[in-house]
Parts: C-alpha cells; structure tokens; sequence
C-alpha cells in the first residue's frame, strides 16, 4: 500500500532491519557471525526513546518529518509525528502484528490489516515488507567473509548474507560493510534475486548514546534499474535517543494514541 | 446470360413447386435463422463493449503523457504543464465525434471503518458530466449516486462495503497518499453503494467528487488525470480512429495522450474480435449444409428432366447454355429464399433489438470475459452481417449448382431423349 505514513515504518524499519540478531553459530564461520550479530543488535534493547528526523527526498517532492518513537521489546511500538503541521499530531501504534493510525484531523483511529501492508510504500525508500517481515529473519542467512581490507584507507571487512533456501526473503543477498577498527556499520547493501544493486543503507555520525556506539543517522538510497544511484532517499537522524529507560507498557495502547 | 434464360429459369422452377417451396424453406429458414445468430452476437459485442467501457473505463481517454499506464500521481493533466483543463475539455466536448467527455481524477487509498479496512481505488468526478459517459448510475443497489449536495459524499462498491464493514449513511475515514508526500485522510458519508457485477469493481472502486478527491489528494483544482470520452459511434475501429484523430488535433494545444477503449482494454477488443470470427465460423459452416442442399435439390432437378434438357440440346441448346440455365436456377431460388428468410427473419430481429431475450431473471446476468452480459440479451441490427450472409448464400448456390450444371451439359442429346 502506498505512503502511510511512510517516515514512522522508516524507523521501525531501520531498527528491525539491523536486529538480524541471534545468529545462531556455526563452526567455520564463527567471527562472521559475530560481527554481523553484534551489528544487528545495536539498536536492541529492552526499550528505546528517540527523537528523531526523516528526510525524504525524491523526484517529486521533498519532506522533513519529525517524531517521536517509543519501543518496548520487539512488538510494542509507538510512533507520533511532531511535524510537519499537516500530519502533526498522527499516531502510530504497532501491538504484536496490529497496527493502528491515529488521524487527528478525523479524530479517528484507523486500524491496518497486516495482510494488506505487503506492497511497497510508495514516496518512501523502505517497503512494508521489512516491517512484517520483523522479528524472524534471525537464522535467515548464511553469512560469509567477501572482502577484508583497506577501503579509502579505512580498514573495513564486508560479510556477505545470502538467504537460506527456505528463508521467504525478498532480496537476492545483502553485503554489510564494517569498520574494522571499531566494528560499525558502513554501509549495507540489498541485491535482488539476478544480483543487481537495489538500495543502499549507508550508516554515519557514530555516537556514544547511553553507554552504547551507535551510528544516528541512516540513509536509504535506492537504485535504478542500471544499479545507479536515483533521486530518491530516506535519511532518518536521531537527534535524541536512549535505551534501556523504564517505559511503562500502557502508554502502548490506543487510549494513548490521541495526544 | 440473357433475360430470357432467367425467365425460362424462373419457369422451371415452378414446374415443380413442391420440390422448390421445400429447398426454399429450407435455405430461406437458414438466412433467417443466420440474420437471428448474427443479430444477437452483434448485440453481445455492442453489450460488452458498453459494459465493458460504459460502467468506468468510458470510450476514449485522454492523459498526461506518462500518465498511463502506471497511473503515478503527478503526471497530471493541468496547471503542472500549464494545460487548461477547463479549454481542454470544452476542445474536447465540441468535437462532432464526441457525445460528452468528462475530468477525472485517481487515487488508491484505504477505506476504513471503525473495525476494519480494505484498499480501494478512489475514482474523483463530476457527477453531471460523469453520469453522460459512464452507466455506473444505473447499477446503484442502496442510497444514491453522488448527488453534488455535500462535499464528502462517497459511494463505493457493495463487495467493498461488506468488507469495510459499512453501510449507506455510514462514516468512514479515506487515508491515501498525497501529492505532496503528506497522508492525506478524511471523512466521508456513504451516500450509495453499487453493484456491477464485476469484482474488480464492485470489491475496490470508491467514487467521490472530483474537488474532494483533489483536497484529499492535496492536488490543486486545475489538475486532474484524465478525461473521460463517450463518443457517438464506440465500434473498435471508430473508436481507435477517432482517438488518434483527437489526439493529432488536441496535440496542436495541449501535450496529451489519446487512447481508445481497444488500446485500454485490449482483452476486451480480443473478445469483440472473437466473437466477429465466431459469427463468421457459423455461417460458413452454414453455406457448406447450404451447399448439400443445393447441389441435392438441383441434381434431382436434373435427373429428372434428363428428357427435356436432352431435347433442348437436340433442338440446338448448347452445352454453355444448360450450365447458364442451371446456374439461373439456383440463383433464382436462391433469391426467393432470401427473400423469404428475410421476410421471415425481420419481425426476429426487431424483436430481438426492442425485447431481446431475457436470461432468467435479476440474477441472469453473466460475466463475460470480465464484462457483465444481461440479465437481458438485446440484439443489435448489424447489416454488413446481413449483407455477408447474403452474398455469400447467392454464391454458395451459384457454385454448388455447377456440379449438377456441368453433369447436365455433358449429357448426350441421343441418350438422354431415350430417358424416361
């Protein structure tokens, strides 16, 4: 379905997609796994507190959102726009696989069938697919070293995910470029299945946020069909964030959607 | 051949009334019985065409450029390009091709009530100018076609309403996409609910005014998407005629895109084109039984006269002239069945273009080909048909008399007088 609110799935996404977490070991290939496990947990955490901004930027309009995210766990999430002013004030809340709108202009609280968010989100660089596709791509890939070395003078290794053959993954295989010397994410990128370059999460501003090295801004380029970069991105920046602070569970419910 | 040859033809054939009233009736039921098939697959094909372009799609549409076929947003008609809208549609509406055209614009959104939602795609219209293209009006089960009263009135599809979980007079929240990137939602009051038999539409169309669908969307009034074109003759290649034609003309102002129904709906076409080749299958299948007829009723003919045409010969009748003499046989009787199966068949057709043939009911309409037929079927006058069949008919005899022509021109005048 197209653009729901396209900015909150971005945040969504750009957590879930990094928690490939619990990668389960295997024996040769035990410090891939890791890696890309430790990566894949950075934004994990028993709860999250962000402020946070998306741009995105395409052929024919331009957008800056600001919100608020709440998470609690995997399941609970809670999403308000702060602006700008025409979609101020809507809310968006995710419990287990319901998800919710609060509209304010109607007043009213829409609720989405998870079935019918399976297309891409039109206007955004992120589909819906990454959202349900959540919490289970855990033992998805099989992960190996395709690159260990300098890369413009920074020492940089580059694992390479190919999903399993049982694994209902859209993508042909993902790369994901670490830094060596502090093991942050660079980059990751998404090829289809004839292995073409479809979209590229490039990751910057590393900070340490509650304890914890994070990169706080993210940006999703998409591809053409030439594998060339167009004129469509989504850059999400964290201007707040904090884990692991109390949250209460009711605010994840729809009484506190209004605002 | 000569007159008089016709005329001793004619003659002749009436020597044996019984035999020629019977080859008559058989050949004249056929035409009839040809004129009947004809008529009722030309009212089907008039049928689903005017389903099939009638209830949405319209005759003729006109777009941005790249508009079509992916429908994006903001490939608009208007205020984008700098098109008029308003002069765009008056050009349109004053061409002598076109019976009325009207703006339209798209969008896909979700339909949600209180518990439930469903996607749709959201068509915005004039409701007075939409009403002289479409026929949607005509299939309303519950409430009412727009009426133009209240901004925010919506009707949608009966199948779309059981799965939203509404019913007329109820409110429900549009959430689409807008133009701007922004969500655009809404309420809207459920004025009426349709039913046209089609899926795709009955399950996943909600109309609204145009000016609310431009709000919602946030497109500014001068941009629409489309215009939709009724035209006074829709046949397939008027309509593609006709198309290209306005786009050559219009493209002198405005950058658009013209394309006809066949182009939009070409499975459609392929239908229409099907049931021509169908139409013309039957009637050849009709002129080979007509061949046996012929070549049965004209042999007997000649077997029995073996006497009298051998005198013909013997008094100086050549060869050429027995096969003439033939020929004019059939044709005449050709002729005369004609006559007579039009006759017969004429009060058919007229029925079937006025009454037509009711399939049982309310709910005897059928989905053809992704067009809704029925529950009444309405022939359609189509004379060329008429005409083909004809033809072909005085041909089939022609030929199929000169198997018996040449028997009898070979035959011996001395041999054939000593037959009784």
């Amino acid at each position: 379905m197209m653009g729901w609110k396209t900015g909150s799935v971005a945040i969504c996404l750009a957590l879930t997609r990094l928690s490939l977490g619990q990668v389960s070991p295997s024996a040769h290939d035990q410090r891939p796994r890791e890696i890309v496990d430790r990566v894949s947990r950075l934004f994990v955490s028993k709860s999250c507190i962000a402020t946070m901004e998306m741009q995105i930027t395409n052929p024919e309009w331009q957008r800056k959102i600001s919100m608020q995210f709440w998470s609690l766990g995997e399941s609970n999430i809670l999403i308000r726009i702060l602006s700008p002013q025409e979609d101020a004030g809507t809310a968006i809340l995710k419990v287990g696989s319901k998800i919710s709108y609060y509209l304010p202009k109607t007043n009213r609280t829409v609720k989405i069938r998870a079935s019918m968010m399976t297309t891409s989100w039109m206007g955004s660089n992120f589909t819906l697919d990454d959202l349900v596709k959540q919490s289970r791509l855990t033992d998805d890939y099989v992960i190996t070293t395709s690159f260990e070395g300098q890369r413009d003078g920074v020492g940089v290794s580059e694992y390479t995910l190919t999903p399993k053959p049982a694994a209902v993954v859209v993508w042909g295989k993902d790369i994901l470029a670490v830094r060596q010397a502090d093991r942050m994410p660079l980059w990751q990128r998404y090829y289809d299945e004839d292995g073409k370059l479809v979209r590229e999460l490039a990751f910057s501003a590393y900070k340490t946020v509650s304890g914890r090295l994070i990169p706080t801004r993210l940006t999703m380029q998409s591809m053409n069909k030439a594998g060339k970069a167009v004129a469509e991105k989504t850059t999400i920046t964290y201007e707040k964030i904090t884990f692991d602070e109390p949250i209460g569970e009711e605010i994840f419910s729809l009484k506190n959607l209004k605002p | 051949m000569s007159g008089r040859l016709l005329r001793l033809a004619w003659r002749n054939l009436w020597r044996n009334p019984r035999r020629t009233m019977i080859a008559m009736a058989a050949i004249g039921f056929g035409y009839a019985m040809l004129l009947f098939l004809a008529c009722l697959m030309a009212g089907l094909r008039q049928q689903m065409i005017e389903t099939g372009t009638g209830l949405l799609l319209s005759d003729v549409e006109v777009h941005a450029p790249d508009y079509y076929p992916e429908r994006p947003i903001h490939q608009t008609l208007g205020a984008q390009k700098g098109t008029d809208v308003g002069a765009l549609v008056a050009a349109i509406a004053a061409d002598p091709r076109v019976q009325a055209a009207s703006p339209r614009v798209y969008g896909y959104g979700l339909v949600s009530a209180t518990h439930q939602s469903a996607g749709a795609q959201l068509l915005g219209v004039v409701p007075d100018q939409e009403q002289k293209i479409t026929l949607l009006q005509t299939r309303m089960v519950k409430g009412s076609y727009l009426t133009g009263r209240t901004p925010k009135e919506i009707v949608i599809g009966d199948k779309l309403a059981t799965t939203s979980g509404v019913d007329v007079g109820s409110e429900i929240v549009l959430l689409a996409p807008a133009a701007d990137g922004s969500t655009g939602n809404d309420l809207y009051t459920v004025t009426g609910m349709f039913h046209t038999g089609l899926d795709a539409m009955d399950r996943g169309l909600a109309l609204m005014s145009l000016a609310s669908l431009q709000e919602l969307l946030r497109l500014p009034p001068g941009r629409i998407h489309e215009v939709g074109i009724k035209l006074h003759d829709n046949d397939i290649t008027a309509a593609a005629a006709t198309a290209a034609g306005l786009e050559v003309q219009l493209s002198k102002t405005f950058p658009v895109r013209v394309r006809a129904w066949p182009d939009l709906a070409p499975e459609l076409a392929d239908y229409v084109q099907f049931n021509r080749r169908v139409t013309f299958f039957l009637f050849f299948i009709f002129f080979l039984l007509a061949v046996m007829g012929i070549v049965n009723t004209m042999l007997m003919a000649i077997v029995e006269r073996t006497r009298e045409l051998g005198m013909l010969m013997a008094v100086g009748m050549r060869p050429v002239q027995v096969v003439g003499l033939i020929v004019a046989e059939a044709a005449s009787l050709a002729g005369a069945s004609l006559v007579l199966g039009g006759a017969l068949g004429y009060p058919l057709l007229w029925y079937l273009q006025v009454h037509g043939l009711n399939l049982g009911g309310d709910r005897g309409a059928v989905s053809l080909g992704g067009v809704v037929v029925g529950p009444i079927w309405h022939g359609r006058q189509d004379f060329a048909a008429y005409a083909q069949a004809a033809v072909g008919l005085a041909l089939t005899a022609v030929v199929s008399a000169l198997y018996p022509a040449l028997r009898a021109a070979r035959f011996r005048p001395a041999e054939a007088l000593r037959k009784v």
